[in-house]
């Protein structure tokens, strides 16, 4: 049992979270002290290996598939240990799971999935919910081992099946017609959420019975929310590193608040002290310090919103403004083919809805491609000469220029004017000079160009204008 | 100290502390590990409590640091009182005892005033020792701190070393207010506690609101329930729960109805906000009859 638990360890560190030697050591002694009854086991590997409650879905999964669905799969036959697996303790979680036999046919006789799910959902039925999840996941047949870096699309195909969409038309029509409340429309989503995370649940248990540990470990990487690419985030995700982000802000603010604070007076300044002292009949009552000074930077972010890139710029907006204590000044403007400056729409406002009218109102887009050479020209004739010198200038952006002209003059015009400028490119560095993306041609006015990619990165990059 | 989960929880429940198994399956663990334990968790449920209560079936006496932005080792550990120093250096001088009798004097324990760190770890008798809302301390803090709870001990230049007789029992509660450093974090058994379930709370009720009818008790647990599920500003508490139990039964009403409601609930609900929001859409709230 040891050796599954630093296994698991393992695994948990794969999917994201950092777990130190000293609490896989506690996890090992916990363990011991409560021993293997299946909701004791659970809760002394959490209670030692979880740090943050955020952290709790992912264990919660990896615990799942580690220590009940994988000790199934005929892959990894070599583990004879079981003591964790028996079909009892396994029911715990998956509950329903493998009595999926004869479920159209079943009691619901002919009616439709979808007018099934719709009950189901009207009654808050779970146990139908989960019969639907099984027949949706039944419906994909066997899936091939590639199929696993497509669980999205295997789980969209499955809703389908079931009449999913259909069924979600419906809700909404009865609840406008029959004016449903707010506690059962919530209601009513939770089922939904339910049953698709049980699709999901469904066919991450198949692919660990089917293919093993290695599929489980592809499973943990994909769920590293902090190494997903920007460009491939869902909405759900997204939703996620918004929260990460507001958590990462507050951390930079208190690390810097204090050291602010620290900073309040500088080195006892002894000349002064001294001199005062005379007064004082030799005696220092007062202290003197030297003035510190602490330089708060001013920057300038232009975020190009096109396409792939704009969810990294509202991530970078998100962070920048919910510090902007921080910074002397903030100036932001956005950009497609066109740039319009945005700072206004942030002052005394909720960050959420100063980004959403920033977006929706802001006239940066005139064909919908990104034109960096238009948007350099634009901003150096218009703006610049409005930026302060002592800026620092953020460029978020691809650099991709749909084989526009560069005119990489006015960015080195740009640069002149400026303190620095730094970029943060949301692509693999790997990609820059491919295709239509310039990026080595507007790289020598840069000070600096970070790769950007996903949140990890992004974490490292922000200390970078601090 | 307690052989098993349960007879813990036995003894919790002996002092009016109601809570789920992995609440308690927790708990044990941090004795048997002899490892602080980090509880975080909404307001009022429970977090305090359960250190107190912790104290309490244990037979142990329960010291208190309560943390606010500031607190710094003088506050938490240990200070010399000045004062009182330089008083006796005072009657010293005109003893013309030289420098180094007198200090021989002024740095021992008599001058020493003990801060609840310090009271911890040279306690005689077993302790509790409640770190309150630690999230609330500076990241300095934190760190000092850390050391302690590394090795529960201290050393203070004037008086040497002074080491625990044994690993206090240390609950340190958060409100999660701030992010604390991994460090921490690490070195702990981490209990989230979260509000209890229907039935639990209504446990509580019945414990501490004694000769409520169950009904009654239902509704009000229920509609507390469903509360929470609002979003608002600050959702109401165990506590909250309990006070808003205790009015309705004073006002004598034998069922919770919109006007019940109405007229009490700035008992449950603390911001003028929330009120505002939830006050016209009580009666699509309450459970139906
Ligand atoms: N499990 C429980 N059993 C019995 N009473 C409880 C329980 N949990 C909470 N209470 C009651 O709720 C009150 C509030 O709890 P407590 O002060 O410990 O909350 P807290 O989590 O420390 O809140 P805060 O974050 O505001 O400090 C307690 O005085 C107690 O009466
Ligand atoms: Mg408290």
């Amino acid at each position: 049992m040891e050796e599954k638990i630093l296994e698991f360890g393992r695994l948990l560190r794969k999917g994201g979270l950092s777990i130190s030697f000293s609490q896989i050591a506690d996890a090992l002694r916990a363990t011991a002290e409560v021993g293997f009854q299946f909701k004791d086991f659970y809760q002394a590997l959490a209670c030692t290996m979880i740090c943050e409650k955020a952290d709790k879905p992912l264990f919660d999964k990896m615990f799942r598939l580690f220590f009940l669905t994988l000790p199934v799969s005929q892959h990894d036959r070599k583990n004879g240990d079981g003591q964790l697996v028996n079909t009892e303790n396994a029911g715990y979680f998956i509950e329903l799971a493998r009595s999926a036999e004869g479920i159209g046919q079943g009691r619901g006789g002919g009616a439709s999935p979808a007018l099934l799910l719709v009950k189901a959902v009207r009654d808050g039925n779970y146990s139908l919910l989960n019969q639907l999840a099984q027949l949706a996941f039944k419906s994909l047949g066997n899936s091939k081992r590639e199929d696993l870096a497509n669980l999205e699309q295997l789980i969209v195909q499955a809703k389908v099946s079931i009449g999913w969409y259909e069924a979600v038309n419906r809700l909404e029509r009865i609840r406008e017609k029959e004016k449903v409340n707010e506690i059962t429309y919530s209601r009513w989503l939770e089922c939904l959420n339910y049953l698709e995370d049980r699709i999901k649940e469904l066919l991450e248990e198949y692919f660990v019975i089917t293919f093993g540990q290695d599929a489980l470990e592809e499973i943990a990487s994909a769920a590293n929310i902090r190494e997903k690419e920007f460009y491939q985030l869902n909405n759900i995700e997204i939703d996620e590193i918004r929260k990460r982000i507001t958590k990462l802000a507050r951390k930079l603010a208190s690390k810097y608040a204090r050291r602010y604070r620290r900073a309040k007076h500088g080195e006892i300044d002894m000349r002064r002290t001294v001199r005062n002292a005379l007064k004082t009949g030799g005696t220092p009552v007062c202290l003197r310090y030297r003035k510190k000074k602490l330089s708060k930077p001013e920057i300038v972010l232009l975020c190009d919103v096109s396409g792939s890139v704009a969810v990294f710029s509202e991530f970078m907006l998100q962070l920048v403004y919910t510090i902007q204590n921080r910074f002397r000044s903030v100036r932001s403007f956005l950009f497609v083919d066109r740039i319009e400056e945005v700072t206004n729409y942030f002052h005394n406002k909720d960050i959420e809805a100063a980004l959403q009218e920033a977006f929706s109102k802001a006239h940066f887009s005139y064909s919908g491609f990104s034109d960096y050479g238009k948007v350099f020209t634009i901003f150096a004739t218009k703006y610049l000469s409005s930026i302060s010198p002592k800026s620092t200038l953020i460029i978020l952006g691809d650099a991709r220029n749909n084989w526009r002209s560069d005119e990489k003059d006015f960015l080195k015009q740009i640069s002149e004017h400026v303190r620095k400028v730094l970029w943060f490119n949301p692509q693999p560095q790997s990609t820059w000079d491919s295709e239509d993306s310039i990026m080595k041609v507007y790289a020598p006015y840069c000070r600096q160009v970070f790769e950007c990619r996903n949140l990890a990165q992004l974490e490292e990059v922000i200390e970078a204008i601090l | 100290m307690f052989g098993s989960v349960e007879e813990l929880q036995k003894k919790l429940a002996a002092c009016d502390y109601i809570t789920d198994r992995h609440v308690v399956t927790i708990v044990y663990l941090a004795l048997k590990l002899q490892k602080p334990l980090l509880v975080e968790g909404p307001a009022g449920v429970g977090k305090t409590e359960l250190a107190k209560v912790l104290a309490q079936a244990t037979n142990s006496r329960l010291i208190r640091l309560q943390c606010y932005e500031g607190l710094d080792e003088a506050k938490a550990l240990y200070e010399w009182n000045y004062q009182k120093q330089l008083l006796r250096l005072h009657v010293a001088q005109t003893q013309s005892k030289d420098w180094e009798e007198a200090k021989q004097d002024i740095f021992t324990p008599e001058f020493l005033l003990r801060r609840p760190l310090l009271e911890a770890l040279s306690s005689e008798e077993p302790v509790v020792l409640l770190i309150d809302e630690v999230d609330k301390s500076d990241e300095e803090f934190e760190s000092f701190l850390l050391e302690i709870l590394s090795d529960y001990q201290v050393t203070i230049p004037e008086l040497g070393t002074v080491r625990s007789n044994h690993i206090p029992v240390v609950v340190l509660t958060s409100n999660s207010s701030r992010e604390f450093g991994d460090a921490l974090k690490r070195r702990c058994i981490h209990l989230y506690l979260d509000y209890p379930t229907f039935e639990r709370e209504l446990d509580i009720i019945h414990l501490k609101v004694p000769g409520i009818k169950d009904c009654l008790a239902q509704q009000i647990v229920s509609f507390v329930q469903v509360l929470r599920k609002q979003r608002l500003k600050k959702a109401p508490s165990i506590a909250e729960t309990i006070d808003w139990a205790r009015s309705i039964m004073t006002l004598g009403s034998k069922v919770v109805d919109e006007e019940i409601v109405q007229g009490t609930l700035n008992i449950l609900l603390k911001y003028q906000s929330d009120i505002d929001k939830i006050y016209n859409k009580v009666s699509s709230l309450l459970p139906k009859m």
